[in-house]
């Protein structure tokens, strides 16, 4: 549905984005993770045409939609990362505004902004000024704004930050249930969890680059472990390092080493060198590897929210 | 998928339109922006309009060129004419351009015309019998083609200032010679010794003083050079007797039956001041949307950079075209200003005045990087241009360099705009100069700032 093909984009000396080629097929939730600053916004930019890449390509559905032509417009919805709503008009005046720039006619606009309202639990709040709403209620009415014209493809740009974990949850449910009902959502996000809970297959970004993508499962058979220890440091722990590296690939951050286990290694074997330099069996926790795990393989740092 | 051009036009106005419409929205919403552009600019009007319907300034005009024409031959002209030309206050013309760009001296009729055709404001004739046989006294006529009352007051009193300061000796010589060729020599000795009385009872002055000053021709009679607070009073007493030997004949060129001069140029300075306000305000709203991120939710809608500008500049000016029309009606109310009459032409040059003050809005937001940096250069700029153009006092006030200066600013021109319409009646064909300067500044301002905004980065 959507193809990115080998895009760059600079700003000045600044590589925000480095030959990225991305498919996304109708239907999907494809979730962008990456750090801050790794280029997702840059890549939603692109994507819905409000900047055009320095090389490389991207077409949804073969219309281009960097060239500045508004077809492809119609077709795609943005949330962008910032709330971008007027403050001093009421909910429903925000939109619409935005319903009649895309040509809606008054009275489908009027339906659809009580059916987006009620959606996101807004209705009694229609007639009321954004610049009352919190934090999680703009978040709802940026998304609901970007629905008006039923696009075929959502391009959400980190939509939850700041928002109360109710909002979040309404936000979490309305785009599951579009998703069911059949519209593609590109979600960008640095909450590892989100990506984790949404997404049918997920893009890892950083530094501009795509580091790999595909379904949870995949990006986790990436990894030649499937256990992780969790160690907390302490004088016995240091001990132990030498020989704990010779079983997997060791980390130490804030404190504490996370051995990743390596695959064929028994895990017996470790927790015997444990115990042979007295660590305390309390201050070690065995985990399931997840997201982060992928990303500290892929990047070798770990992922900082 | 191809849309007809008609298609297409109607979708660009109903995108602009629905941009518009929600930029008026949020005006209406801001109190703060609303009185800015309405109750603010009335209230000041209403004061300053008081303020010189009152007062006149005391601040003389710095080199206001005068047209002078002497067609007599009487010694007195010359020297008072010599004063005038010491007087820094004016610029004291003799000659004109003809068609050749040849100087020509000027005679009383050519000095009619260049101030008819405003060229010139003032003009001053001494005509061939300012000392005549018939009369006694001076005869002087004054030329006027006055933009605003304060200008005319205050040009009429340096002239009699310099008339009656400057050039006594020879106005007393004259008019003892005058006197004894008229009556004989007894008999103007007699007269001045009566008079020389009654000035003394009059103003209660010793006799022999007055007698001494009146022969050596000084005429602040017996007040001694300290200027005491005394001295003042009875110099002013002497120049309302001499009021009485020169009779300066007034003649208005144009603007004849307007009402009140001063209010059009104190309503229009205001009012365009207020303008060029409330047009970078609502300029600097293009920083807040962007930083909102509206740009960006508008740009992913079948909105382009034109729309949003486009649908800016039809917002100021309507706003600036409201703007202008309430505070002239006001001034109707307030100070008589005949705007109903006019109100076409007035209309007409309101919008050029606003496309040009939202040229100049648009260009602010184009340049700046930032909001606080668009409003502190806006301040500097619409306070400069406003006194250098002649929005709060006229250009002929100030400094020659400095006139020059304002047929840059789109104040200058804009006040002339108003003043062509309020004051000399003029019709729209007439000053359609005029309002080419306004538009063509606009659009030269306009090319540059959309250059600036494919360039800059208020989009991103
Ligand atoms: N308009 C811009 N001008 C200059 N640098 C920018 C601009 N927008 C983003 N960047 C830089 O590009 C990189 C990627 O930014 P962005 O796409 O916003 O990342 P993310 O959304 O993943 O946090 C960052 O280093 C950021 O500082
Ligand atoms: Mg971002």
């Amino acid at each position: 549905m959507l193809t990115i093909s080998s895009v760059s984009k600079s700003y000045g000396s600044l590589t925000a984005l480095s030959d990225v080629s991305l498919d996304i097929a109708p239907g999907e939730f494809l979730g962008l993770l990456g750090p801050n600053g790794a280029g997702k916004s840059t890549l939603m930019s692109l994507i819905s045409g409000l900047k055009r890449p320095d090389a490389g390509s991207i077409t949804l559905n073969d219309i281009s939609t960097t060239n500045g032509d508004h077809q492809a417009r119609h077709e795609l919805g943005l949330v962008p990362q910032n709330i971008a709503l007027y403050d001093e008009l009421t909910a429903e005046e925000n939109l619409q505004v935005f319903g009649e720039l895309f040509g809606l006619d008054h009275k489908t606009l009027r339906e659809r902004i009580t059916e987006g309202l009620s959606a996101v639990g807004l209705e009694d709040r229609r007639k009321d000024r954004v610049k009352s709403f919190s934090g999680g209620m703009k978040r709802r009415l940026n998304i609901i704004a970007a629905l008006l014209h039923r696009p075929k493809m959502l391009l959400c740009d980190e939509p939850t930050v700041g928002v109360d974990p109710q909002s979040r949850n309404a936000i979490f449910e309305l785009l599951e249930k579009l998703n069911r009902e059949g519209l593609t959502v590109v979600y960008s996000t640095h909450y590892m969890e989100e990506a984790t809970r949404l997404c049918s297959r997920i893009a890892i970004i950083d530094h501009g680059k795509i580091l790999a993508s595909g379904t949870l499962a995949q990006l986790l058979e990436q990894l030649p472990s499937a256990e992780r220890i969790r160690i907390t440091r302490s004088d016995a722990s240091l001990l132990a390092l030498p020989e704990l590296e010779a079983l997997g690939a060791l980390v130490t951050v804030d404190g504490a080493h996370t051995l990743a286990v390596r695959a064929g290694t028994q895990l017996s074997t470790v927790f015997q060198v444990l115990e042979k330099h007295g660590v305390a069996s309390a201050g070690c926790t065995l985990t399931r590897p997840g997201l982060e795990d992928v990303f500290l393989h892929l990047t070798g740092k770990a992922f900082r929210e | 998928m191809s849309k007809s051009p008609d298609f297409k036009t109607a979708l660009l106005m109903s995108t602009v339109l629905s941009l518009l419409r929600k930029d008026i929205r949020l005006f209406l919403r801001n109190k703060v922006a609303f009185g800015l552009t309405f109750i603010v600019p009335l209230v000041l009007v209403y004061i300053f309009g008081q303020v010189f319907g009152v007062n006149r300034s005391s601040s003389g005009p710095t080199g206001v060129p005068i047209a002078v024409v002497n067609e007599s031959d009487a010694a007195v002209a010359t020297a008072i004419i010599e004063a005038m030309e010491a007087e820094s206050a004016f610029q004291v013309i003799h000659t004109w351009e003809d068609a050749a760009g040849v100087e020509q001296p000027l005679t009383a009729d050519r000095a009619r015309e260049l101030i008819r055709d405003n060229k010139m404001r003032f003009g001053l004739v001494f005509p061939p019998d300012t000392m005549s046989e018939e009369r006694f006294g001076l005869r002087l006529i004054f030329l006027n083609n006055p933009r605003n009352e304060i200008e005319t007051q205050t040009v009429t009193g340096l002239l009699q200032k310099v008339i009656f300061t400057s050039a006594p000796q020879a106005l007393m010589t004259s008019l003892k010679e005058q006197a004894e060729s008229y009556i004989g020599t007894a008999e103007t000795t007699a007269f001045y010794d009566g008079m020389a009385r009654t000035i003394s009872d009059a103003f209660d002055l010793k006799y022999e003083t007055v007698r001494a000053d009146m022969e050596a021709g000084v005429m602040n009679f017996g007040a001694d050079d300290s200027a005491s607070e005394e001295g003042k009073a009875d110099s002013a007493d002497a120049s309302s007797f001499i009021d009485q030997i020169v009779a300066i004949e007034n003649e208005q060129l144009a603007g004849a039956d307007v009402k009140s001069p001063a209010a059009t140029r104190v309503v229009g300075g205001w009012a365009i001041m207020f303008l060029l306000f409330s047009v970078s305000g609502a300029s600097t709203a293009l920083f807040e949307e962007k930083q909102a991120g509206i740009f960006h939710r508008l740009l992913a809608s079948p909105v382009s950079r034109s729309h949003i500008l486009w649908s800016k500049y039809l917002f100021n000016m309507l706003m600036g075209l409201v703007q202008l029309t309430v505070l002239f009606i006001a001034g109707q109310i307030m100070f008589g200003i005949e705007v109903i009459p006019h109100l076409p032409s007035l209309l007409v040059v309101a919008l050029c005045a606003s496309i040009a003050c939202t040229a100049f809005g648009m260009l602010l937001s184009a340049i700046a990087p930032n909001p606080a940096a668009a409003s502190g250069l806006a301040t500097f700029l619409i306070l400069t241009m406003s006194a250098i153009g002649g929005a709060w006092f006229p250009t002929s006030f100030m400094p020659e360099f400095i006139q020059s200066i304002s047929k840059l600013t789109l104040v200058y021109w804009s006040m002339e705009g108003f003043i062509a319409v309020l004051w000399a009646h003029k019709s729209i064909f007439e000053i359609l100069p005029i309002l080419a300067v306004l538009l063509g500044m606009a659009a030269v301002v306009n090319v540059f700032s959309v250059w600036r905004f494919n360039r800059g980065n208020l989009f991103e």
